[in-house]
């Protein structure tokens, strides 16, 4: 047997993060041909456009809250070693409160903050209302990042090595940003990352379906840009989700889903898909690392 | 319990009760200053315009009218900066604004905090608290049975359905030509449980709103049960929870007691109802205990460390209860209540309706913490 007939059963047992990975991808560009193929231009143009807004809130996200978490992770461990008791509580104090505040919460505040900027004429391009919407979910996804960068600091201060280190004369912060997050971390923090794209994918879709349903039905309010959320609150896309029901009844309208009612569809598809292959990515990132 | 636990204790419900009170002396600060600057629904009697408006005698929207108001208004006002024709088009904005203008149009009657309008919001409250109680108890026996029921495929050595049929592949190229029949039978088998695997998936995985979409277009307010099978079901909730007890007990079971209690003659087989395997039903139960097998000391351990993540549970069942009442636009929950008054602007009423959900994480996180702190006592042996 040669080496390459091993190749899918290597991906399958040993790097099934990989493979989710390339599921994933594959299964967007076989989407994304169908609908080339069979999807009027209006709407193929909707719908790729929706896709590369939400892909790019979802990576603007991840950098933002690992920045975010990083600092503010190691901030606090400043703090706690400084004994700066006062600054450590009540920016401990702080989290937690963003922590009690259910995500969705937080990100409608915001977005109702950004229906004002619109308004007022302060956010006026697209890509600044989108940075806007990633900024503000950040707010409420970065403290996971920010816990995890203190669990692997304190994990690695129970170990000699940091002592040893700093006997040697090496610099704290070299220890604790280079030493334990950069390189024996990045595993950890890269899994993390999956996680925050996941979430804010989840987040993202439905704020923007709630604010596109709910916001706009009496009101005329200023127009987001498009993400796979928005898109699927429009008559139509409801209309074609709905048709998905009909299928399980009437055989014979299975055909039609994949044809007449392809922009609902296929952006329910996108969604889900998305979040079945980065729970797979990362729960297999976890097991081939060993996290 | 020991001095230390008993001190961390009292610092986490201190943190809580603090957090709890500065936020609502926050959040009613605010809500005060809204409610005073709330735009008056009865514009027109503050407005100057309002006056010319209650002239009985005089109507706007006739031509004639209009024209002896101009000419009356340019003679009586000589000096006046503002000319007849341009109060005229102040008043057609002004009625039209009144035609239009969402404050004019619904929710007036209801504008603000009042008695009714509280007892109104209480009522919403504990509904959305009920519904809150029952999806979380029912999402958390879910992600435990779906935990279990992972972990023991996992022991039985039963991988995912592609990689089995990718191996019976490989299999059958060496293989003569009747087992390749059986495999091929097997195959189809594997391939129709890898598409009803595939549907469950897409279901757990799907956000609430493609899911009830997908049924039908229009929920009523008593669409309870549906909601919460929604909640349960829905936005990944108990997929990402069923994993997270999975790993757990995965955690546990490497652990070096549970070869000592197998060297002791404890049950460690997994086979369905074997005599030393483990039974459906205690799978199932409510109360899931596996007596003589050393499933039992993995799940109770398992369990304990499980019940600290009730918090992170409990904040993201809220999310999702949140999106589902929002999303489908059910009229009379809570949830609908605050993107209607984001709407007509009433932020008191989104402050108070957002004070209310921040009380009830708190008190999770406080009933959690005195839970947590309660089993560790008992199974950590402390004493005063």
């Amino acid at each position: 047997m040669t080496n390459q007939s091993h190749l899918p059963r290597t991906l399958l047992r040993a790097r099934r993060d990989l493979l989710w990975l390339l599921v994933w991808i594959g299964g967007l560009i076989i989407v994304g041909a169908w609908d080339f193929a069979f999807l009027n231009q209006p709407a193929l143009a909707r719908l790729s456009r929706a896709v590369l807004n939400t892909l790019f809130v979802g990576t603007f996200v991840v950098c933002v809250s690992c920045l975010m978490g990083w600092l503010s992770g190691i901030t606090l461990h400043a703090l706690s070693e400084a004994r700066n008791t006062f600054l450590y509580y009540v920016l401990t104090f702080l989290f937690n409160l963003i922590r009690s505040i259910p995500q969705i919460v937080g990100v409608l505040i915001g977005y109702v903050v950004l229906t004002l900027l619109i308004r007022a004429d302060v956010l006026r391009s697209e890509l600044s209302q989108l940075i806007w919407m990633g900024s503000v979910i950040s707010v409420f996804v970065f403290l996971e990042i920010s816990d995890l960068v203190r669990e692997r600091i304190q994990h690695f201060k129970n170990l000699d090595f940091v002592d040893a280190m700093l006997c040697c004369g090496i610099k704290e912060s070299r220890i604790v940003n280079v030493d334990i997050l950069f390189k024996n971390s990045r595993a950890h923090l890269l899994h993390k990352m999956i996680s925050v794209f996941g979430i804010t994918i989840f987040l993202l879709c439905s704020i923007d379906f709630i604010v596109s349903v709910g916001l706009s039905t009496d009101v005329s309010l200023s127009n987001f840009p498009m993400t796979l959320g928005g898109l699927l609150a429009k008559l139509d896309s409801k209309q074609d989700i709905l048709a998905i029901s009909s299928a399980f009844t009437d055989f014979g309208s299975i055909g039609a889903l994949f044809f007449e009612h392809l922009q609902g569809v296929s952006t329910a598809f996108i969604i889900v898909f998305t979040l079945i292959c980065i729970y797979n990515i990362s729960n297999a990132f976890v097991k081939r690392h060993r996290l | 319990m020991d001095r230390k636990s008993l001190t961390t204790m009292k610092r986490k419900l201190l943190e809580h009760t603090f957090s709890v009170v500065l936020v609502a002396a926050a959040m009613l600060a605010l809500i005060v200053q809204f409610g005073s600057n709330r735009p008056s629904l009865h514009a027109d009697e503050a407005s100057p315009l309002a006056d010319y408006l209650s002239w009985r005698f005089l109507d706007f929207g006739d031509p004639l009218d209009r024209a002896l108001f101009n000419e009356v208004y340019d003679a009586t006002h000589p000096g006046s900066s503002v000319s007849g024709d341009s109060l005229l088009q102040a008043i057609d904005a002004y009625r039209r604004e009144q035609f239009t203008n969402e404050l004019y149009k619904t929710g007036g009657e209801e504008r603000g905090i009042t008695e009714q309008k509280l007892w109104k919001l209480g009522g919403m409250y504990v509904q959305f608290i009920i519904m809150y109680v029952v999806v979380m108890m029912l999402s958390y026996y879910g992600a435990q049975t779906l935990g279990v029921v992972r972990f023991i495929r996992l022991k039985q050595h039963r991988s995912s359905h592609i990689a089995e049929l990718v191996d019976q592949f490989s299999a059958s190229s060496s293989s003569h030509d009747r087992s390749r029949l059986s495999l091929f039978g097997k195959s189809i088998v594997l391939v129709g449980e890898a598409i009803v695997k595939g549907l469950f998936l897409l279901i757990l995985f799907s956000p609430a709103y493609v899911i009830a979409y997908s049924i039908r277009t229009e929920f009523s307010s008593g669409s309870y049960a549906f909601m919460i099978v929604l909640g349960v079901v829905s936005n990944g909730l108990l997929i990402n929870y069923a994993n997270r007890f999975y790993t757990l007990l995965v955690a546990e079971s490497r652990k070096g007691y549970v070869e000592t209690a197998t060297v002791k003659n404890l049950h460690a087989a997994y086979a369905w109802d074997a005599a030393d395997g483990i039974r459906r039903s205690a799978v199932l139960r409510l109360r899931k205990q596996f007596f003589g097998h050393v499933f039992h000391h993995i799940y109770i351990n398992a369990h304990i460390q499980f019940q600290r993540t009730l918090k992170e549970h409990a904040s993201f069942l809220i999310t999702g209860l949140i999106i589902i009442e929002m999303a489908l636009n059910i009229q009379g929950h809570l949830s609908y209540e605050m993107l209607k008054n984001i709407l007509y602007r009433q932020y008191d009423v989104v402050l108070l309706i957002i004070l209310g959900i921040f009380v009830l994480v708190k008190l999770t996180d406080i009933a959690v913490d005195v839970w947590t702190e309660r089993v560790a006592r008992r199974y950590e042996n402390v004493s005063l």
